[in-house]
């Protein structure tokens, strides 16, 4: 059974319609690229796939591990499994990191059945991945993304992740607005969660990131739909050419 | 004592009371509770450390359960003794356009009995003031009443907290008022938490002189009404005022504020700060009025005002008000009212955590922003604590405070 199944998937936001018939097969162990031009459908896709309210399905179909994700509520989703690393980072001042991170662990837990977490053992395994992100210790106090650069609102978007351990990642332009070693780091996280039974969506506006998380394979979403798939060297011939040329081949 | 003509209530009809619910205070006798020695089972918090604890039963001293310092800087005084000082300051110095102080002057009127606590030059002293209403309103109203004089240096910690004993439907008039000389800070920490179906009035003036600083950390929960008047003169150069009200009306609560601060000196300065949730049907109204004489050149004034409302019947009305007089000031003002954010709402839920739980979170972050600054630990974590029992989803509630003070 695969992963992520969608099928000619439409999907509108505040009646337009953005999403126009996408069909992708994600299986667990890889690792697919969907890149595309601003205004594609990239972050529609990402949000629909996490149930945004205002992002709705109006045709074909979502399947995660062989449920209907349209039945789901958003917080049932993420408790299945989807995790959504945002584009833009909420702030939310007087939640501070370290709660949301346990409030988050624990309802996955509860969902499965599991007692809650240990209290030492959580905040070993928190200091562990921060390690990992070269993250800050005092990030733990602070409100959720409060006063936090870009780079490192990224950055906690994978702790977040690393923490949660997902078994299927969207994470939308998590590379954008990185410099070089942030990007790094980001992408060093991201490889650390790859493993056979997980799977990682990673939509991106460029092959860079592609050089230190290598795709099994690249899907050029364009005009909502896929218009265009292939391994990872699609991605070095869309930088090289463009996605115009995605376009009039489409 | 001379027998007074008793003013009449405020109403509704006066800009500066659109928005309190003033029929409890009205069904009320106006005679003062008969006294009463036995504080009707109530179970009072521990005692904050460090602090003397003052108790008053109906607005009248309770020996049994108070504990004075041995030297307090505090004592009782008749309301004759007392004086009509307050009265001619209420006349002379403090009256303003619009402020209607008739509910104090009804207190100075029917109350017999006043706290006055009056650090000498230099001096500090901490004090926990408990007021608890066990009357009903049909066998009268309470008319507690705190007079603070400090003197030039002092630093004073009033804790005042406000409760009933059982459910009883009691209404209190209260009157609080402050007189700073030079240099004296006066850190007032204060709760009120009066039964669901209580009307709870009272009246706050201050009169902060020159390097003076007072800080008024307050917030209200209980009563079916309650509405604070306040009238803070910064009268000083240089006199500061830090002002923070929190606010939390569920079910039929209507707590109403109109604070007015006064700039009439020189590098006065201003922190004013609201964070109001109405849930339910639920109301809440403050209008904060700021003031900058002329005579207050490098004024410095900041207002920020927020309401959250959740559910379709509650209400919420915030105004901010603003008068200067001269051109050297400088005057930083916000006010909102609105629903809980969309999108904090929906990445706390792409989090897994559930929707009661998410909201009832933002909730508590947002009305921590105020409770925060209650300068007693032991009060905020009281506050606190009743807090998170009047929001949404209690079970929740109770891991959110204990994982936010948490330290990782």
């Amino acid at each position: 059974m695969s992963l992520l199944k969608i099928e000619n998937l439409s999907a509108t936001v505040g009646g337009k319609k953005v999403l126009n018939g996408v069909s992708l097969t994600v299986n667990a162990g890889e690792v697919h690229a969907i890149m595309g031009p601003n205004g594609s459908g990239k972050s529609t896709l990402s949000y629909v796939l996490a149930g945004r309210p205002g992002y709705e399905i109006t045709g074909g179909s979502v399947q995660f591990e062989g449920r209907d994700l349209a039945a789901l509520a958003p917080e049932d989703r993420a408790r299945a499994g989807l995790f959504l690393g945002f584009q833009y980072p909420v702030e939310i001042p007087g939640v501070n990191n370290v709660y949301l991170l346990k409030a988050a662990m624990n309802a996955k837990r509860k969902a499965a059945g599991e007692p809650e977490v240990d209290a030492y053992e959580f905040l070993q395994l928190v200091r562990g991945k921060m390690k990992l992100m070269q993250m800050d210790e005092s990030f733990l106090s602070r409100g959720v993304n409060e006063g936090f650069s870009g780079g490192e609102k990224k950055r906690n978007e994978i702790l977040q992740m690393l923490v949660l351990e997902p078994k299927l990642a969207v994470l939308d332009e998590t590379d954008s607005g990185l410099e070089i070693d942030a990007l790094k780091v980001v992408a060093r996280g991201v490889n650390s969660l790859r493993s056979r039974e997980r799977g990682v969506l990673l939509i991106t506006h460029y092959q860079r990131l592609l050089d230190h998380v290598v795709p099994d394979q690249v899907h050029v979403l364009a005009r909502g739909r896929i218009a265009r798939s292939g391994d990872k060297s699609l991605a070095l011939e869309l930088e090289k050419r463009g996605y115009d040329w995605v376009l009039e081949v489409a | 004592m001379p027998a007074l003509p008793a003013p009449a209530l405020p109403t509704n009809r006066d800009e500066n009371w659109r928005y309190a619910n003033l029929r409890p205070l009205a069904r009320a006798r106006p005679e003062p509770v008969a006294s009463d020695d036995h504080a009707g089972g109530l179970e009072l918090p521990p005692p904050l450390p460090g602090h003397e604890r003052w108790v008053f039963v109906d607005g009248r001293f309770n020996a049994l359960l108070s504990t004075p310092a041995p030297h307090s800087c505090a004592s009782l005084l008749s309301a004759r003794a007392a004086g009509q000082a307050f009265d001619d300051m209420l006349d002379a110095a403090l009256a303003s356009e619009g402020v209607d102080f008739s509910l104090a002057r009804l207190n100075g009127a029917r109350g017999d009995q006043v706290l006055q606590i009056a650090p000498a030059d230099g001096a500090s002293a901490a004090l926990e003031l408990t007021f608890i209403a066990s009357g009903a309103a049909s066998a009268g109203t309470s008319y507690p009443r705190v007079q603070v004089h400090a003197g030039r240096g002092a630093h004073l910690h009033i804790v005042e907290r406000h409760v009933s004993a059982g459910q009883s439907d009691s209404a209190v008039n209260a009157c609080f008022d402050v007189a700073l000389r030079a240099d004296a800070v006066l850190d007032h920490s204060r709760l009120q938490n009066c039964s669901a179906t209580a009307a709870c009035f009272d009246t706050l003036t201050a009169h902060v002189g020159e390097r003076a600083t007072y800080r008024l950390r307050s917030v209200a929960l209980g009563g079916v009404s309650s509405r604070s008047t306040l009238m803070i003169r910064l009268a000083g150069r240089g006199a500061r005022c830090e002002y923070t009200a929190a606010s939390v009306a569920v079910g039929t609560q209507t707590h109403d504020v109109f604070a007015e601060i006064a700039h009439v000196a020189p590098e006065t300065v201003t922190r004013e700060l609201f964070r109001g949730i109405a849930t339910g049907r639920g109301k809440l109204g403050f209008n904060g009025k700021m003031v900058v004489a002329a005579s207050a050149p490098g004024a410095d004034s900041e207002q920020s005002l927020k309401n959250l409302l959740t559910g379709s019947g509650a209400e919420a009305a915030v105004r901010p008000q603003l008068e200067i007089y001269t051109d050297r000031v400088r005057a930083v003002h916000g006010a909102t009212t609105g629903k809980l954010d969309d999108q904090m709402l929906f990445y706390l839920l792409s989090r897994g955590i559930d929707r009661a739980s998410a909201q009832a979170l933002l909730q508590w972050a947002f009305i921590e922003d105020a409770v925060s600054r209650v300068d007693c630990a032991g009060l905020r974590e009281e506050a606190e604590t009743l807090i998170a029992a009047r929001l949404n989803d209690v079970s929740a509630l109770g891991n959110v405070t204990g994982a936010l003070k948490a330290s990782p």
